[in-house]
């Protein structure tokens, strides 16, 4: 059996009717990580052992009627979300061999859901980056064309779903490290509303903006795994009270005088001319079944990457502070006071892109300097929300281009830091504004390469999104990537 | 001295929660090493501070008992620096919206401005091992709610300072806020520090001496800051700024980096903790439910229950005693008798003792009801005493103590007649040298005259019988 683009429905369908027992169904992709991750390095830990226990517990839930639409159903996990007793590296040397001592929040939940976790996904350094190049176990190949990146971060996650080397993914997405893989590697992938999935347990890179997400073969399945992992946490001092726990029943909606907003601007910003041919026709797509177009505007686009490197790096630099090797993780054994051993332990542990980010973020708070940097950038901030909700006002989503361009080679565009940041431009609003958004396959370039779309959608609509990007995806003939 | 002090203060004070202010660990001081701490306090990766908004009430009790202003928003911000005590490299505090600000309090009759009040944790402690020579942390302490409190330059003199701390302290002691045990670190001192000439209004150059944990070492360094910063500017030198350590063995402030070397802090808004709002019921309900504080209480004693203000103050500066007082002279309203028996009886035996006046093994009602039987005359001052001897130290009911032991006075003239009898009869010389005129001899005779008749003889009444017994005497 091919397990490849099988959703989590399919083969939820498939346990319930015993066609294939969890453990079977593990087995399967634990061969198919054996068999391909070699060429695509998508995991930095396979838990084959852990994985194969689960499957165990998974059938006996089955087995008693206790299944939840998770339980068997083989996720990869990305490698900065804490699970207790497994390594929790962040892709970074600083800690290659940080053993949690407890679970995040969301795997908690998976696991009293009967979930099985197949591994670990290898990612930018501490999310750092859109490209999966920046790990310190060596970087993750695109399955459509392994000379290719994945995106990233979650790079890891993307291929382990678009390789057929998991049935599901979570991932972390900051300023569209979800979207963005999930458009390079032709998967579907969701950003859930700030504070709808509790962050307890997620290594932090900007903690305003952090939002663990899921990364799956369809929109009704990131629903199905979104629908167990958000709600309410205590652990979670920025948790929403509101989030629910049904994503999906929203799917089979009609899309009838729905109303989708347009950004110009988004269209316009460096985008290659076939992603934005795509994104066009899918566009035209919803209008053809009813769907009314709306031409709308947000003006300060062009304010968005430096205010979100600036908040980012911000936080990141405090947050990252606390790897100074005096409680767990790399330490440096040169040096013979506390200030040269901090500092080397961070020289020999971090990689050159989080040092950038730790830089700039540092100068950007510096006294002297906070009002022009950090403050300018919280006001971009603030005037990014305001015009979300004017928009929101003429519409009910917006589709935009995921990214401006499709995957490109490895060692091209990534080692260059300022092109890097420019290409997140059409994912960064969402994660400033705290709102949902979903990418989905919706074409694929001259290479063969797919192309992503974006919805985004109000605060806590993620019904909404999901059941508008099903519409499409029930209509999208999506391809098999070649491995 | 040529030169004016201009003082103002920093004053930490670790509040009375029972769990840290982001995690539930227990914030009870002491314990073995590091067994108060979990993921979150000791900043493992991952980990999220959750608020306990029973520090937001403490810090607003705090504020009356200051008489601030207790702000219906207040925010937290993160202060960045590496120390290995300080796990995640921040420490969590508020910098820009402050829960309290705008108080004054009275001390020897000027007003002291406090600035603000802010809530933020506790750091943890460095043990360092000269003979391994290796520092090991303890972050036990590490995530203890504080408040800080920071005045304006507002003070003068050393003696100010230390009368402003001893007052800040009580309060706090009176709102439940903190313990302020100066000698276990629950309250901590920086002193801001610089000197101008007098007549002048323009501020010298400041140092600030960190961590004062006594009243005497406040003074002691202020005294000794004032001397060296005077001697700078008497040379004509200028005063640096910077921060300074006191050394208590020596009496000393030294160096401990200066401006230049100063922390950038790059406080920014902490992203993982939402601001705190105090609705005006909320607000309103802390008010309501402040005690009395001390300043209000030694009011009340001096006026209203004439008590001198040195027993009123003696009073006041122990809460539990005070309270202890007060639960007794509402059952019982004699005032000064009841203070009498505390401040010399009972304040002796809690300091031979060193217990403190919240667990007794007594009530209030047994004090009053002591105190009652002596003011009717039914024992004597002296047999009150040492019924509260006897409650102090086993319990039990005084009045049936006060059978039991004999100590209910005899008002028999008959019984005592014929004891003061047998003892003239006894004492035929001491009788003779009284009435040649030796009045001390009578003393003796009195005390003849109870030790025979033990504690219940009653004393006005055998003095009488006996004064005239001897004068019947041929």
């Amino acid at each position: 059996m091919s397990t490849q683009l099988k959703t989590i429905k399919e083969l939820g369908d498939m346990l319930r009717a015993r066609q294939i027992s969890a453990v079977e169904l593990t087995e399967e992709y634990l061969a198919k990580i054996s068999g391909s991750d070699r060429n695509i390095n998508s995991y930095i830990s396979v838990c084959a052992d852990e994985a194969r226990a689960q499957a165990k517990e998974a059938q006996d839930m089955l087995d008693s009627g206790n299944a939840s639409p998770l339980t068997g159903i083989p996720l990869s996990i990305k490698d900065n979300i804490c699970t207790e007793g497994i390594k929790t590296t962040c892709a970074s040397k600083m800690l290659e061999d940080f053993v949690p001592v407890y679970d995040a929040t969301v795997i908690r939940r998976l696991k009293s859901d009967g979930a099985v976790m197949l591994g670990k996904t290898n990612m930018d350094e501490f999310a750092m980056g859109g490209s999966s190049q920046t790990s310190y176990f060596g970087g993750v190949k695109n399955p459509f064309d392994t000379s290719r990146v994945t995106g990233g971060s979650s790079g890891g996650a993307a291929a382990s779903v678009a390789g057929g080397m998991c049935a599901g993914a979570l991932g972390s997405d900051t300023g569209g490290s979800v979207r963005q893989p999930a458009s390079f590697c032709g998967v579907t992938g969701l950003k859930p509303t700030y504070g709808a999935v509790s962050r307890y347990g997620l290594i932090a890179f900007a903690s305003s903006l952090d939002q663990i997400g899921v990364i799956a073969n369809s929109a009704c399945d990131c629903g199905i795994i979104l629908s167990r992992i958000a709600g309410y946490d205590e652990n979670d001092g920025t948790s929403a009270k509101n989030a629910g726990d049904d994503y999906i029943s929203g799917i089979g909606m009609s899309v009838k005088g729905i109303k989708i907003g347009i950004p110009e601007e988004f269209f316009s910003a460096g985008t290659d001319e076939n992603v934005k041919e795509s994104v066009t026709a899918a566009a035209e797509f919803y209008k053809s079944a009813g769907a009314e177009l709306v031409s709308v505007s947000m003006p300060s686009l062009k304010y968005a990457v430096p205010a979100y490197y600036l908040i980012s790096s911000a936080e990141a630099a405090s947050n990252l502070s606390r790897y100074d090797g005096i409680k767990f993780g790399w330490r440096s054994d040169k040096g013979d006071t506390f200030g040269e051993v901090i500092s080397n332990t961070r020289r020999e542990g971090f990689g050159d892109e989080v040092k950038r980010r730790i830089l700039l973020g540092n100068y950007a708070l510096s006294s002297g300097y906070y009002d022009a940097y950090y403050n300018s950038a919280s006001r971009i901030r603030t005037r990014l929300r305001k015009e979300y909700d004017e928009i929101f006002e003429k519409c009910d989503f917006i589709i935009t281009p995921t990214a401006p361009t499709t995957a490109y080679k490895i060692g091209s565009v990534e080692t260059d830091p300022v092109k890097m940041y420019l290409a997140d431009i059409c994912t960064v609003t969402v994660n400033i504004a705290g709102l949902p958004a979903i990418s989905t396959p919706c074409g694929y370039d001259e290479n063969g390469m797919p192309v992503g779309m974006s919805i985004i959608g109000k605060t806590f609509d993620e019904k909404g999104i999901i059941a508008l990007c099903d519409v499409f995806e029930r209509n999208f003939d999506r391809r098999e990537a070649r491995i | 001295m040529k030169y004016q002090s201009v003082i103002g203060l920093e004053i930490h004070a670790e509040m009375l929660t029972n769990s840290k202010v982001f995690c539930t660990c227990s914030a009870e001081f002491g314990g073995a090493e590091n067994s108060r701490v979990c993921p979150r306090c000791s900043g493992l990766p991952g980990t999220l501070p959750v608020f306990n908004r029973g520090a937001a009430y403490l810090a607003a009790r705090a504020g009356f008992a200051l008489e601030c202003t207790v702000n219906n928003y207040s925010a937290f911000d993160r202060k960045n620096y590496f120390y290995p005590d300080l796990p995640k490299a921040y420490q969590i505090t508020q910098f820009t919206y402050p829960i309290c600000t705008d108080g004054k309090i009275n001390v020897g009759g000027r007003d002291i401005r406090i600035n603000r009040i802010h809530i933020e944790e506790d750091a943890g402690k460095l043990v360092h091992d000269d003979y391994e020579g290796i520092s090991m942390a303890d972050y036990n302490r590490c995530g203890v709610p504080l408040i800080e409190i920071v005045t304006e330059p507002d003070i003068r003199t050393a003696e100010e300072a230390r009368d402003f701390v001893e007052q800040i302290a009580l309060r706090l002691k009176y709102a439940g806020v903190c313990d302020s045990r100066m000698e276990q670190g629950s309250l901590r001192v920086d002193v801001n520090i610089s000197l101008m000439p007098y007549g002048s209004d323009v501020f010298g150059t400041r140092a600030e001496i960190k961590n004062l944990n006594s009243l005497k070492s406040i003074v002691r360094a202020i005294e000794y800051e004032t001397e060296r910063q005077s001697e700078i500017l008497d040379r004509g030198g200028e005063v640096v700024q910077e921060t300074r350590r006191y050394n208590d063995n020596r009496g000393m402030t030294n160096s401990l980096r200066s401006k230049e070397e100063a922390h950038d802090y790059r406080y920014f808004p902490e992203p993982d903790i939402p601001p705190v709002f105090l609705s005006d019921a909320e607000i309103a309900e802390i008010r309501n439910s402040m005690p009395e504080m001390p300043g209000k209480r030694l009011e009340r004693y001096t006026n209203e229950y004439g008590l001198r203000e040195e027993d009123a103050r003696l009073l006041i500066s122990d809460k539990s005693l005070s309270d202890f007082y007060d639960e007794t002279v509402r059952i019982y309203p004699s005032y000064k008798p009841v203070a009498n028996l505390v401040l010399v009886e009972l304040l002796r035996l809690l300091n031979e003792s060193e217990a403190s006046a919240d667990n007794l093994k007594f009530t209030p009602d047994a004090l009053a009801r002591t105190v009652k039987m002596a003011d009717e005359g039914r024992i004597s001052k002296n047999a009150a005493k040492d019924i509260l001897k006897i409650l102090f130290s086993s319990g039990g009911d005084p009045v049936y103590t006060a059978g039991e032991r004999g100590f209910i006075m005899s008002d028999d003239e008959d019984d005592l007649a014929e004891i003061i009898d047998k003892v003239i009869s006894e004492n035929k010389d001491s009788v003779e040298s009284y009435k040649a005129g030796n009045q001390k001899v009578f003393g003796f005779l009195m005390g003849q005259v109870v030790r025979e008749a033990g504690k219940s003889a009653n004393p006005k009444l055998a003095k009488d019988l006996l004064m005239k017994k001897i004068r019947e005497v041929r």
